[in-house]
């Protein structure tokens, strides 16, 4: 085995040690074990990534356990056939710089995820199941990039379906609404997997074998083709909470725990979108433009849509979860365009959409573990996610303040953060694509970069909403005021992940090099960036450099401040009230709180979001003039899932009634049911053959 | 709008001659520009309609650099109307505090100035200069919009 086979199979067995730990250790040993175990895999894991990342295409070795690694130049740094692990067909793996990145993302978050579970699961979620299965969902996020055969992605892909539906449950003896959110869950995550499995079956049968190898040779007739591409897509894009396939989403992330919700929303839904990139562009080799115009859209949609209902929700971590939405929206406008580029023959641009996607999926992933992190840390201290009830955890929670801070910096889209990068280097790509890109390319290119600007500038106002009425000013609750700093282990994780934000805001030229050897599996033989200190675009003009930027700014602050220090303030200083409108003294209830800040904008794209308010008044028994009480509830529905779902889950409970009639409980009827149904189907076969 | 615009036409009265007058030291170093809070103190409202007018467009107060602002933190002065009412007695003081330096006080009509028709009543504090120092009154009840803008005059200086 090489050097990425040693480590990749090293983290898997950290795992499996890892839930060994927790379900054999005594209670005491249980967490710190276990945390530590997970995190050297991922660790170990990510060294795994980074290896197959920098390997390069052409250098890799096929050091597979059996004769299974496809020849020739371009095969994957690592691969393994076992013939014997399941039955039938075996387990293919194979690690190639596209799943690189998806391992090594992984395994970082892990390490993060992981120890910080350390300290967050001291209270209540140090049970034996819970603690053994999140080294288990890690193992999953870890296979399923490096899975090589229909059968043993669908396998890696439903267990981490299943081990991540585990631990979204984990409170739901606490609270009511983890079991509900565990239900749309659990549904929309296995519908997308019937997705999956029949696209992917559907394209097994059309191929030579069940192998990406075999599949990636396979030439099948465009209407099948179609089938496949539309069939994955809607799977992968469920799993990667794409409009209008999100609503588990803002669900399931607010009610995981907080280093689950971490796993799942920087590692778990990427893999939405490599699934995307490796059945759309890789094994399919690209297809019709129209396919990744549709991707395009999806993508553009789930961007605005997602920064809208997070621009106007008040809780937290659903908030983070709808900013989940829109990152791999803007995500898969870059695969999107890739395609399309790719299409309409212009390699430059095609390679660079696809280095920009890959880059957010590793910004994404960098900013929304700390987002998720910090917000957990606000929930360990507080137990209220509602930005309504927080404020003033500046001086409560300095940390956890300060990183999320980085965080909301990064998330906002502006220099210098890091998806500032990312949605440049996309934005370039749109842009030089112009010249090239035939009628279609130049009605939707302009569209998707005002969609990019557009979700940027909605994001600024989101979290400086999550920050400003968050984290500054007075605290709204008595749990607020009560808030203590979270344990160590806790805020090591989160400090590591904002560090993390900061060398990819700063030096993004480390990463996007290896990004291109990572494009290099789909579009071979071309560099997408050079430089060291600036990034430099290959075969289009356009350079960015974050570190001067990052430099400039802090030189112009510096300058600002000693110029107002040296020309303001010559009058002597006069010490004066905080203005309180006269009537004094300031408290919590004069604040903005997140619901406030968001009317405006609630107010502008009023259409879209349609949001509800009712007004409830109790008039007093002596007169009708008389009022005794005032109610008024406001609340933004997703109108999505309110137009879509809810009539469909009417229609499905309606059916359901009806057929109650069916299942009268006698064994007979049941028996009869069998007999009737096996000779329908024997008939229906007959005719047809 | 545009045809409203054009079919009304130029409404403001000609400016008249300004008054005579020295400007007092402290709106000298405002040099022309004075930014106005107003505070209702406890007034009927009568002057309130009549600070509308002067600053409406027949008057138009706003040419000779007057100019009303939203905030005590934006202003210049203070322009007081109505007798300090106990309610507001600390407001005001409050109000005149967040003011920044030089600052001045305007108590516009006869409330303002000795309590007018509600001296002697349970609920007043007393004029507005018994609260804080005063630099300029207009006396009426209320002050017509010619007064309220000629005492503007007298310390913006155009
Ligand atoms: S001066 Fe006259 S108009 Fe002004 S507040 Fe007093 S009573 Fe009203």
């Amino acid at each position: 085995m090489n050097l990425v086979g040693t480590l990749y199979v090293t983290a898997l067995a950290g795992c499996a040690v890892a839930a060994l730990a927790a379900l054999t250790a005594p209670a005491r040993a249980r967490l710190p074990l276990t945390g530590w175990c997970t995190a050297v895999a991922g660790a170990v894991g990510a060294a795994a990534g980074v290896a197959a990342l920098s390997g390069g295409v052409s250098a890799g070795v096929s050091a597979g356990v059996s004769p299974g690694g496809p020849a020739g130049g371009s095969g994957p740094s690592w691969s393994a056939w076992l013939p014997d692990l399941l039955p039938l067909a075996g387990v293919r793996l194979a690690i190639d710089p596209l799943g690189g990145v998806f391992v090594a993302v992984t395994g970082l978050v892990t390490v993060c995820a992981a120890i910080y579970g350390i300290g967050y699961c001291a209270h209540g979620l140090d049970g034996r199941l819970f603690q053994a299965v999140l080294p288990l969902f890690v193992a999953a996020l870890l296979l399923v990039p490096a899975a090589a055969s229909v059968s043993t992605f669908l396998l890696t892909w439903e267990l981490m379906a299943v081990t991540s539906l585990l631990l979204v449950l984990a409170e739901h003896r606490r609270r009511a609404e983890v079991g509900r959110a565990g239900l749309w869950y659990a549904v929309m995550t296995h519908l997308g997997l019937v997705a999956i499995l029949a696209g992917l079956v559907a394209f097994a049968a059309g191929a030579a074998g069940e192998s990406f190898a075999e599949l990636r040779a396979a030439e099948l007739p465009p209407g099948a083709a179609t089938v496949v591409f539309l069939a994955t897509a809607a799977g992968f894009a469920s799993k990667a909470g794409i409009v209008p396939l999100h609503v588990w989403l803002p669900r399931a992330h607010p009610e995981a725990p907080s280093h689950v919700s971490a796993l799942m929303s920087a590692a778990m839904v990427n893999l939405g979108a490599y699934g995307i990139i490796r059945v759309g562009l890789d094994l399919l080799g690209g297809g019709p433009a129209w396919w990744w115009l549709l991707v395009l859209a999806a993508g553009a949609l789930s961007a605005l849509y997602g920064i809208l209902q997070a621009a106007v929700t008040s809780d937290l971590k659903r908030l983070l979860g709808y900013s989940t939405t829109e990152n791999l929206g803007l995500v898969l406008v870059g695969v999107g365009a890739a395609g399309f580029f790719a299409v309409s023959d212009l390699p430059v641009p095609a390679a660079l959409a696809l280095a920009a996607a890959l880059l957010h999926v590793v910004n994404h992933a960098a900013f929304k573990t700390v987002l998720f992190l910090s917000a957990g840390s606000v929930l360990h201290a507080t137990g209220t996610r509602d930005l309504d009830a927080l404020g003033g955890l500046r001086t409560r929670l300095p940390y956890t303040t300060a990183v999320f801070a980085v965080g909301a910096l990064c998330a906002s889209a502006l220099p210098p953060g890091n998806a500032f990068v990312s949605e440049w280097l996309l934005l370039q790509s749109l842009i030089h694509a112009l010249p090239g890109a035939g009628v279609a390319g130049a009605v939707t290119m302009p569209l998707a970069v005002g969609v990019i600007a557009l979700s940027a500038g909605l994001a600024v106002a989101t979290f400086v909403k999550a920050f400003g009425v968050g984290f500054l000013a007075r605290p709204r609750s008595a749990e607020a005021e009560a808030a203590r700093e979270s344990p160590p282990p806790m805020l090591a994780a989160m400090t590591f992940a904002a560090v993390g934000c900061v060398v990819l805001a700063l030096a993004p030229t480390l990463v996007v090099p290896a990004l291109g050897r990572a494009v290099g599996v789909v579009f071979p033989g071309r560099d997408v960036v050079s430089g060291e200190l600036t990034l430099r675009l290959a075969g289009v003009s356009g350079m960015i450099s974050p570190l001067l930027i990052a430099a400039a700014l802090v030189i112009a602050v510096v300058a600002v401040l000693g110029l107002v220090r040296l020309t303001a303030a010559r009058r002597a200083r006069r010490a004066a009230r905080l203005w309180d409108c006269g009537a004094g003294p300031m408290s919590a209830r004069m604040e903005y709180t997140a619901t406030s800040f968001a009317e405006p904008l609630q107010r502008v794209f009023d259409d879209v979001l349609a949001p509800e308010s009712d007004v409830d008044v109790t008039p007093m028994k002596e007169s009708a003039y008389l009022v005794e009480r005032v109610r008024f509830q406001a609340r933004v529905p997703d109108r999505i899932e309110h137009r879509l779902y809810d009539p469909l889950i009417a229609a499905a409970a309606a059916v359901g009634n009806r057929a109650r009639a069916l299942a009268t409980g006698s064994v007979h009827r049941y028996l009869g049911y069998g007999f009737w149904a096996l000779t329908g189907a024997l008939l229906v076969l007959v005719a047809l053959w | 709008m545009w045809r409203k615009i054009v079919r009304t036409g130029r409404v403001a009265e000609p400016a008249p001659e300004r008054p005579d007058g020295e400007v007092p030291e402290q709106a000298a170093e405002l040099a022309g520009s004075v930014q106005i809070r107003h505070v209702d103190a406890g007034s009927c409202n009568g002057c309130e309609v009549e600070i509308a007018s002067a600053f409406g467009p027949v008057y138009d107060a706003e040419r000779y650099g007057a100019r009303l602002v939203a905030s005590p933190r934006h202003a210049d002065a203070l322009m007081v109307t109505g007798p300090v009412t106990r309610n507001m007695e600390m407001a005001l003081r409050r109000t005149h505090d967040a003011v920044s330096e030089p600052r001045l006080v305007i108590a516009l009509g006869d409330c303002a100035r000795d309590c007018g028709v509600f001296a002697g009543a349970y609920g007043v504090a007393g004029a507005v200069r018994d609260v804080v120092d005063v630099d300029v009154e207009v006396p009426g009840c209320p002050p017509r919009p010619e007064a309220i803008v000629a005492a503007l005059r007298g310390l913006t200086g155009r």
